[in-house]
């Protein structure tokens, strides 16, 4: 397993709520949740930086909303 | 960037012996330029065999045109993407690439994160659907254990996703995955899932 350093994070209490629902409703810790925003964040932001777009579909009307990264 | 090396075991399948083995945590340069000089020509020839027999292309090993060069190459920095290879003998013997952005569909843990597996491929030789005895037996089942090692590591409690190559669906469905059916959205691959309960299973196996 590769080795992890520990850091410290404040964080407001709305944002504590949003990461303990997040914990819960996909089964993985808080560090978990953590690690997977940076993975997306990370992934998303390489992808815009080549010049894509990020966009969102709704299956039933197939109406598609961009996201804006800025 | 350090790359975690345990040691594993195969089998030579002409002698029955064990063969010790490395199972790495990445997919560096020696494996493409395995992957390049060795692999290549293996496959080459064994589509050659194919052509040659009149064997229809729908019949042919599925990943021929897999170029792991350019796979690595795509996600080269990304933290979403993990690879592993097996090393035995000096030679590449088996890759693997999962993705790690991915959800479950599997309704007892659907929208969960999983280590979805991208890409697995054995190199040619250890490949019995390719007609000779294979040379080393346990390569897939090792990069789809380590896949789901990774899985309880992340925190992901052994979930594990991935589409299947038709030649492959038997031996998912052996290990005890659920096979969630064809996905038409992903080339009508088969669609499989390990749970929770699934790959505790299977881990406590191998």
């Amino acid at each position: 397993m590769t080795a992890k350093r520990t850091m410290t994070l404040n964080l407001t209490d709305a944002e504590m709520r949003v990461l303990d629902e997040l914990s819960v409703r996909k089964d993985i810790t808080k560090t978990a949740v953590l690690r997977q925003a940076l993975r997306l964040y990370q992934t998303i932001d390489a992808r815009v930086e080549k010049g894509e777009k990020l966009l969102f579909e709704n299956e039933a009307t197939k109406e598609k909303a961009e996201l804006m990264l800025l | 960037m350090t790359v975690d090396v345990s040691t594993i075991y195969l089998l030579d399948v002409a002698t029955g012996e064990s063969v010790e083995a490395e199972l790495r945590d990445a997919i560096e340069q020696a494996q493409l330029d395995d992957w390049q000089t060795k692999w290549q020509p293996a496959l080459l020839a064994v589509l050659q065999d194919l052509a040659r027999k009149g064997v229809p292309m729908l019949q042919w090993p599925q990943s021929w045109h897999w170029n792991w060069a350019q796979k690595t190459a795509r996600v080269q920095g990304l933290l979403a993407f993990r690879g592993f290879s097996v090393v035995a003998r000096g030679e590449t013997q088996g890759l693997a690439q999962v993705d790690l952005t991915k959800a479950s569909r599997e309704p007892s843990q659907v929208g969960k994160p999983l280590v979805y597996l991208d890409y697995l491929e054995v190199a040619p030789w250890n490949r019995p659907e390719f007609g000779a005895a294979p040379r080393l037996r346990g390569v897939g089942s090792a990069l789809i254990t380590a896949a789901a090692s990774l899985s309880l590591d992340e925190g992901f409690k052994g979930r594990l996703g991935l589409h299947s190559l038709p030649q492959a669906d038997a031996f998912y469905r052996k290990i005890g995955m659920t096979d969630l059916g064809q996905d038409p959205a992903y080339q009508n691959l088969r669609y499989f899932e390990m749970t929770v309960e699934q790959a505790r299973a299977f881990l406590e196996e191998e």
